[in-house]
């Protein structure tokens, strides 16, 4: 038996396991009677099943609740046999669920599932990112340097979420056990509200907040590394800088300031 | 004076983190699967640091896929080492199985996030010292290596499963994480006494490589038994579990459940049952 033997009876189990190949083109490599060998393919297949279950859920509470356990556990199914995951930990996996959400014509009627997915996976990213220094680097550049010279990066467990669909408003009942927590969801779907959605960490427990628009488009700048000067533009006349400032500054968003390095403000602009 | 921590150990699932660090018991060490802890930062890193300082932690783990003929992902081994740098592990183990391999010729590998069983040859045996090297040169430190419980059998296995381990530990200096609960399972599995089995198998591997014993509960569905660490552990795993203790002496003992957990008092009650095995030993032991 060579290497090339091993590799190649490895390969044929996970095509197996994933349905790509048919379980009699194992048989000749085990030493199980076919029935026993399909009910070890069996068990590891549910095995694999349930794992992705479980932690497709755990990363994903809001889609969870939103279609049920055994709604879930199908499209947990359906997700990992189209898309296996790449690596060892499974906290990693599911960043692609949202897109096999939007993808799936079965959910076509729920059109707001992959951006409910795409805020769980945002806090659930946030949930593990790296801890927060403080204070933030270069505070003292905003003093004096000029804006259109100036980078603001916000930490890297912060993400922002632009949605057609009322996402914050959502995620919030689903954290809530009041009889009426759903009537705030029932009020801005009738109103056909978008929602900007920022997540963070604020110790160890996750945020979800609802931002405005022009306070959202300032951070879209931001996050896309744009120099202040562009960011407050791109905001528009709506935005305040200062109240900003104060807000990030109580809830820890801001990482560093720094001088943005070989871009000028018409680059940005 | 300090409470005798004896050589008992327990699974530390997230049902307990609380408990754990509130009650402080007495145990030897405690267990975490490594993976739950690549994080690079967040609450759970954080538990587990506090209850660093409390314990001595061992980190197992399920995904590193060291009997991968693909070979390992260096991603996954680097978060390891970032993850031992940070806790300073009593011990670091995984796992006689592969989970990664590409679906089609010239594919990136996929990870079937499983506990694949190899084949018991001499080329899979290769592979797997290589892996275990490169893990054991890059965390500096000796690795266990766990038997596994296997639904598949392969055709062709041309070494006892003891005999594997054996010169696995011979050739890289590792040790056997001897997992009695996963022996039974197989020997229940394959139709054979359990037992007398396990004992067969405890009898066969060289005592100086076992680093650690897990225990567990498995779940008999009638057509197979599975190690789902769900329950007590069960009686022929009790009764091999003594004949290890007898031949390797006071090794440090885990007990694991992962499925439907139950009150932390029922974890630590199965830890002091071990225990009891390990102390009457040690007080036969001293009369002989």
């Amino acid at each position: 038996m060579s290497r090339d033997t091993e590799a190649q009876r490895q390969q044929l189990l996970l095509r197996v396991l994933w349905r790509d190949a048919a379980d009699v083109t194992l048989g000749a490599w085990l030493r199980d009677a076919p029935p026993r060998a399909a009910r070890g393919l069996s068990a590891y297949r549910s095995n694999g099943e349930a794992l992705a279950a479980r932690a497709l859920a755990a990363s994903h509470p809001t889609v969870a609740e939103l279609i049920g356990s055994d709604s879930f556990a199908a499209l947990a199914r359906a997700h990992w046999r189209r898309h296996p995951p790449t690596c060892g930990d499974m906290a990693a996996y599911g960043a692609g669920l949202a897109d096999f959400i939007a993808a799936d014509t079965n959910l076509a009627d729920e059109p707001y599932l992959a951006d409910c997915a795409r805020l769980d996976w945002a806090v659930h990213r946030a949930e593990s990112a790296a801890d927060p220094r403080h204070p933030p680097e270069g505070l003292d550049l905003l003093g004096g340097d000029d804006p259109a010279t100036l980078v603001m990066a916000l930490r890297p467990d912060l993400a922002l979420l632009s949605s057609r669909w009322p996402v914050v408003t959502v995620w919030q009942a689903h954290r809530r056990s009041d009889p009426e927590r759903f009537a705030t969801v029932r009020e801005a779907f009738a109103a056909q509200r978008g929602e900007h959605a920022l997540v963070w960490r604020d110790g160890w427990r996750p945020r979800v907040s609802l931002v405005g628009a022009a306070e959202a488009q300032f951070m879209h700048g931001l996050l896309a590394g744009r120099p202040l000067l562009a960011a407050l533009d791109g905001a528009g006349n709506d935005f305040s800088f200062e109240p900003w400032l104060l807000q990030a500054l109580q809830h820890g968003w801001l990482a560093a300031v720094r001088p943005s390095a070989g871009l000028t403000d018409g680059d940005e602009r | 004076m300090p409470i005798d921590p004896g050589h008992t150990g327990i699974g530390w699932r997230q049902a307990h983190y609380g408990e754990l660090l509130e009650r402080r018991p007495a145990l030897a060490f405690v267990e975490v699967h490594s993976e739950n802890f690549f994080a690079e930062g967040g609450a759970a890193l954080a538990v587990l640091q506090e209850g660093r300082m409390a314990y001595p932690v061992s980190l197992h783990g399920v995904g590193l896929s060291l009997g991968s003929a693909a070979g390992l992902d260096s991603g996954h081994l680097e978060r390891l080492a970032g993850l031992v740098e940070r806790i300073d592990p009593v011990r670091v183990s995984d796992h006689a199985s592969f989970a990664r391999a590409p679906l089609a010729p010239g594919q990136a590998a996929v990870h079937g996030n499983d506990l694949l069983p190899v084949a018991f040859t001499t080329a899979a045996l290769d592979i797997m010292a290589a892996n275990v090297q490169r893990v054991q040169d890059r965390l500096r430190r000796p690795l266990l290596v766990e038997n596994l419980s296997a639904y598949l059998r392969w055709a062709d296995d041309a070494l006892d499963e003891s005999e594997f381990f054996n010169r696995l530990a011979r050739r890289t200096g590792c040790g056997l994480l001897l997992d009695v609960n996963n022996l039974v399972v197989n020997a229940l599995n394959a139709g054979l006494p359990p037992v007398a089995t396990t004992v067969a198998f405890i009898d066969a591997i060289d005592p100086a490589i076992v680093g650690e014993i897990h225990l567990a509960g498995y779940a008999d569905l009638g057509d197979i038994v599975i190690d789902d660490h769900g329950s007590r552990v069960h009686a022929p795993v009790w009764q091999a579990y003594a004949h290890a203790i007898r031949r390797f002496g006071a090794v440090p003992t885990l007990i694991e459940w992962d499925t439907d957990v139950p009150a932390f008092d029922v974890l630590l009650d199965e830890a002091a049952r071990a225990q009891r095995v390990i102390d009457l030993h040690t007080v036969l032991e001293a009369q002989a």
